[in-house]
């Protein structure tokens, strides 16, 4: 492995782009960007092959200015949760089978539908890609139980996902000058004519 | 298959970029008359252009561009892709198999011009797509199983915006799967068309609201929204935009060999660009 391809930068780069580059990719296949996603484990991987290709760079440029902070592999085990009403369907969730853990779902009815009855079923429809509908059941089971961090933090997830705005870009506003900078400029204009001694005129 | 939304924005492209990506839309206009006759080359489209770009960034080599002539145009000169058949073979395929089925779909449900405009051009394509199919039935399969999935949901008059989508987004999963052997690269394909797909039919059913409420057409946002557009707007925009974002995480963890910039230029310009003049009716320029 040349840790310089995968970080994408030329031998000859200097430290500081080394750097920014790694930030980047950190950026780009963070696990918080994978959270839920069936794609989890290859983003895991890239981060990896990121981490050991700035370690390795790190390491033989030394004394550098490039400092070995690589981003930890973040605590991302869905483990988290102690006691659960569905063990069977987490479990078949997390193998893929999404159509036997619905079939369980729908199995339940009446007070048996509780939170995470409805986060679970926001769990399936996510994998399957039913993006609206997993998102409502998302805000269901949220609302039941507004205090859950795994609810809480899959409903973020997608939030922050039904906003796409990719690198920044923005078609609106993109050129031309608002109000705003009519009026500072004015302003500016206006104190460099006091500053030499112009009064009155403007 | 719903046509022309996924078109790039060529006022963001690199000169060399563009000019690569018309190379492959013309390759794929001569791959057209090559194979199923000159007169096929009119339903060259962008859509399947793009699905030409991803099935050549997908291939281990590139022969790169040489100069010919546009069959059109005599006087003008276009530059060609050398060889990359097999590329421009399945999206050519592509071509004639979702006009095909939508031809199919026309003749099943459409007014009546429609149907006798459809019913003309229909011996051809019979034939064509037989020779398509024969060539690559796998994606004439993934087609033929939209259609029939398409024509049960929208028969369903509480049909959700996801199970109407459905359909579309499966069959770009799995046309754009047959791309590569590499299992990983299966995967990411897999959702990153199944996001696209669902995009365009989308895209394509947010353009044809007002149209679709005033015909009583089939439209999952007019089923889940009533004939208010105007409030719901936000809703519309998000789901389409969480459709880019999985399409562009996907996108991100693939690697491909060539015409990133092309991809990229789509995912970061082109498709949002499209999405707000249509929800917005914003000039496009």
């Amino acid at each position: 492995m040349n840790p310089y391809q995968v970080l994408g930068v030329a031998e000859t780069a200097t430290d500081a782009e080394v750097k920014t580059a790694y930030r980047e990719l950190a950026k780009k296949y963070h696990p918080d960007n994978y959270a839920d996603s069936p794609l989890a484990d290859l983003a895991e991987q890239k981060m990896k092959e990121v981490n050991e290709a700035y370690d390795m760079i790190c390491d033989m440029r030394k004394n550098g200015g490039a400092s070995r902070s690589t981003y930890s592999q973040s605590s991302y085990n869905n483990s988290g949760y102690t006691n659960t009403s569905f063990p069977d369907v987490r479990r078949l969730i997390k193998e893929g089978r999404l159509d036997d853990a619905m079939q369980i779902l729908n199995g339940v009815s009446g007070t048996g539908r509780n939170a995470e009855w409805y986060f679970l079923m926001g769990m399936i429809f996510s994998r399957k890609g039913w993006t609206e509908q997993a998102y409502s059941y998302f805000q269901t089971a949220c609302r039941m139980e507004p205090n859950n961090q795994e609810f809480m933090s899959a409903l973020n997830n997608m939030n922050a996902r039904r906003h796409y705005n990719p690198s920044g870009y923005n078609t609106a506003n993109s050129s031309g000058c608002s109000i705003c900078d009519v009026c500072t400029t004015l302003i500016c204009l206006d104190c460099m004519c006091d500053c030499c001694g112009g009064n009155g005129c403007c | 298959m719903v046509f022309g939304f996924v078109t790039v924005d060529k006022s963001e492209m690199l000169g060399k970029d563009f000019d690569a990506y018309k190379a492959i839309y013309c390759s794929l206009c001569k791959q057209l008359g090559k194979e199923y006759t000159f007169l096929s080359r009119f339903i060259l489209s962008y859509d399947c252009t793009f699905y030409a770009v991803m099935a050549l960034s997908l291939e281990d080599s590139c022969s790169g561009f040489c100069v010919g002539r546009c069959k059109f145009n005599p006087l003008k000169k276009c530059n060609y892709l050398k060889s990359n058949e097999e590329s421009l073979s399945k999206a050519a395929a592509l071509s004639i198999i979702s006009v095909y089925y939508k031809l199919v779909d026309n003749i099943a449900d459409g007014g009546f011009f429609e149907k006798l405009y459809c019913y003309c051009l229909m011996p051809f394509f019979s034939v064509w797509h037989k020779k398509a199919k024969k060539k690559f039935p796998k994606i004439e399969s993934a087609v033929a199983q939209m259609s029939k999935a398409q024509f049960e949901a929208e028969r369903d008059i509480t049909c959700s915006i996801d199970k109407a989508a459905d359909p579309t987004a499966t069959m770009l999963s799995k046309v754009l799967q047959i791309l590569t052997d590499n299992e990983e690269k299966r995967r990411i394909l897999s959702a990153y068309g199944y996001f696209l797909g669902k995009w365009i039919y989308l895209i394509d059913a947010a353009n044809d609201y007002e149209d679709d409420v005033k015909k009583g057409n089939f439209n999952p946002y007019v089923i889940a929204y009533g004939d208010d557009k105007a409030s719901h707007i936000k809703d519309i925009n998000a789901s389409l935009d969480h459709c880019l974002s999985e399409c562009l995480l996907s996108y991100n963890l693939l690697e491909v060999k060539r015409f990133d910039r092309i991809i990229e230029n789509l995912l970061f310009y082109g498709l949002p660009k499209k999405q707000k003049s249509v929800l917005y009716k914003e000039n496009e320029k």
